[in-house]
């Protein structure tokens, strides 16, 4: 029966024959008529592009390896050196050929953005974290939305009791600050590592979204094509995956592009901290570690910081431009 | 409003007992605990198992954790939030020795960033799509995209590196035993928590005040040959900030983020740097006490919000 209807009610639905072709060359034009309207967003939209761009691409434009430890030959090396000299100029390092490219300054030589404390290029660093930072964003936001639409429409569309301990259960979740929360999730490990700091950013952002696809649910599960569906006996999994769903589809997709930047936002601060994966070049590890000399080589700081803040915005931007598009109800939300 | 007031308070202690499960679960799910840190970094035994399971025994941490919890929960229901194994000390105390610096630079973030919010978003929205206006939300995009700690470096860089003044961050003063030195230390945290907690305020009241702008009270208002000034506060504004109150119980839990934060950034002895250290030494009983008081404000934060919205509001009722 199932497999009967099925396009039948996408038929009615999306009438084929009527719609618009498109090709990439109307899309690009909706894309630039849309962009003239709302240039703010056009330009985060561009900036996502460009940033998305670095991630995918970051083997091949971060010129460097992000853990690569630059050296130059020392020109006081001395091999025949006797130990007491040594330790008598510990600032030249006699006894080693070379000596760490350490605190380089930024935009001269073969290091744009200079290097770091151990003589890591900062540019590397920098594409390299663009690529944690979209995977953390792009991945805790898809974690979160479809966490949080299952549980939602469940949580909606039955209602009683069910609903009510849920709502409660995501209520304490939201009386936790979401730093304590992260940091308590992220402590389950004694090094934590990016799936665990993922999964830890997608549970809290699952609380905030059962709340706001349940109440989208609410409002469509009140319409008359709901009680029409059910009125001719379809079962509930069907009524919630062909009736329910399609129509909670842009407050979930405006979810999703909005929080990104919310995510990349918290890791950030749990990197930060030093509770952020171990194992990886993130920016939020960047500035804390950029502390220790930022009075004398502020720059692994800074520039680490503009890259967290310059994506955030990014993801911000486009985001608020997407929900605008798809629902200026939700605006200011 | 009675019955709902009750209703919403029974609610907020089903809410509270979930986050006590919670936190205690969550606690002891780590794999380390206090016994365990504390041995590891104080006996140097190749066989530290019996000291561990002295110091378990001491705590009472052997204990089953059926038994474990409900000591805590008979404690809570008490109001005791426990003992600290560190210092011994009960979780009250130790959160009364750190909740003045909290106070201090709490409040400095919430000052500034409603002084800050306030002001802006109204201009922003009376003056739309003029300069100022671009200038401002420009601002507050970027207030909301920043991290509070790369705010709070470039501004204490700033400070540093123009030689303005001297941030003490190891003689821990306060207003009241040295204004001069507090002030001096505070001001980078307050400026930096306040601008990121603020930002997302004031997008939210500009998006208000334009909505509200374009009611049938304000042209009346405005026909009725009141000045503009009157208008947009007496009738705007009082309108516009009902959303934001709502918001304003959601930025506390962000507020109590940035604290998190600032007060590690800065080396001040406040509530969020104790949450940090106790949950990094595995002391729970402070842990989970601290995690309590903060939910226990958040929740009655959002309650009498909801209820100074129906007061505020006569079209709100409820039942």
């Amino acid at each position: 029966m199932a497999n009967l209807e099925q396009p039948a009610v996408l038929s009615s639905a999306f009438p084929i024959d009527y719609r618009k072709k498109r090709t990439v060359g109307s899309v690009l034009r909706t894309m630039a008529r849309l962009g003239r309207r709302n240039k703010l967003g056009a330009f985060g939209v561009v900036l996502v592009v460009v940033i998305l761009g670095v991630a995918i691409f970051s083997p091949i434009v971060q010129r460097y390896g992000d853990t690569q430890r630059f050296e130059t030959a020392n020109p006081d090396f001395n091999p025949t050196a006797n130990p007491l000299d040594i330790a008598a100029n510990p600032e030249k390092q006699l006894g080693s050929p070379t000596i760490l490219t350490r605190y380089a300054d930024p935009f001269t030589g073969d290091h744009w953005l200079g290097t770091d404390q151990f003589g890591r290029d900062i540019y590397a660093r920098i594409v390299v974290g663009a690529r944690l930072a979209v995977i953390i964003g792009i991945g805790a936001s898809l974690i979160a939305v479809v966490a949080g639409t299952v549980v939602g429409i469940i949580s909606g569309y039955f209602g009683g009791k069910l609903d009510l301990m849920l709502q409660r259960f995501v209520d304490s979740i939201q009386a936790f600050p979401g730093l304590v929360l992260l940091m308590l999730i992220v402590s389950i490990m004694d090094e934590p590592n990016l799936a665990l700091t993922v999964a830890a950013l997608g549970f809290l952002g699952f609380a905030s979204s059962v709340r706001i696809v349940r109440s989208a649910v609410l409002s469509v599960s009140q319409m008359s094509y709901v009680e029409a569906a059910r009125s001719y006996g379809a079962r509930d999994v069907r009524i919630m995956a062909r009736h329910v769903l399609p129509n909670i589809v842009a407050p979930v997709l405006v979810i999703f592009s909005i929080s990104i930047g919310l995510y990349i936002l918290a890791e950030a601060s749990l990197s930060f901290l030093g509770l952020g994966p171990q194992d990886k070049t993130t920016w939020g590890k960047m500035v804390n570690a950029g502390r220790q000399a930022v009075d004398v080589h502020p720059w692994e700081s800074v520039f680490s910081g503009a890259a967290i803040t310059l994506t955030v915005l990014a993801f911000n931007l486009a985001g608020d431009a997407l929900r605008d598009e798809l629902d200026p109800r939700l605006r200011g939300r | 409003m009675t019955n709902y007031i009750i209703r919403r308070l029974l609610l907020n202690v089903l809410v509270l007992w979930f986050v006590a499960t919670l936190v205690f679960v969550a606690t002891h799910a780590l794999p380390s605990d206090f016994a365990e840190k504390r041995v590891a970094s104080s006996f140097s035994l190749t066989d530290q198992t019996e000291a561990i399971k002295f110091a378990r025994e001491q705590l009472g941490t052997d204990k089953p954790l059926w038994y474990q919890y409900g000591k805590f929960m008979g404690e809570l229901s008490r109001g005791d939030l426990g003992t600290s194994y560190e210092t011994s000390k009960s979780t009250w105390s130790e959160l009364g020795d750190r909740l003045p610096s909290t106070l201090e630079l709490g409040s400095l973030i919430v000052l500034v960033s409603f002084s800050l919010s306030i002001p802006i978003g109204i201009i922003s929205a009376v003056k739309q799509d003029t300069w100022i206006d671009y200038v401002l939300r420009a601002f507050s995009i970027l207030g909301v995209a920043m991290p509070v700690f790369f705010a709070a470096l470039l501004m204490a860089l700033f400070v540093v590196r123009f030689s303005l003044f001297e941030i003490d961050v190891v003689g821990r003063p306060h207003f009241w035993t040295d204004p001069e030195a507090a002030a001096k230390l505070y001001v980078v945290p307050a400026l930096a928590g306040g601008v990121s907690g603020g930002a997302g305020i004031m997008r939210i009241l500009r998006s208000q005040m334009l909505e509200v702008m374009r009611q049938d009270y304000i042209r009346t208002a405005r026909a009725k040959g009141l000045q503009d000034s009157k208008v947009w506060v007496r009738h705007a504004m009082k309108n516009a900030m009902l959303p934001v109150l709502t918001v304003m119980g959601l930025t506390l839990s962000g507020i109590v983020g940035g604290q998190i934060i600032l007060e590690n950034m800065f080396n001040i002895q406040g509530i969020g740097r104790f949450l940090f250290t106790s949950l990094n030494t595995r002391d729970f009983p402070p842990f989970q006490g601290t995690v309590l008081i903060i939910g226990f404000v958040i929740v009655t934060t959002n309650l009498a919000v909801d209820v100074v919205y129906a007061w505020l509001d006569p079209r709100i009722r409820y039942t």
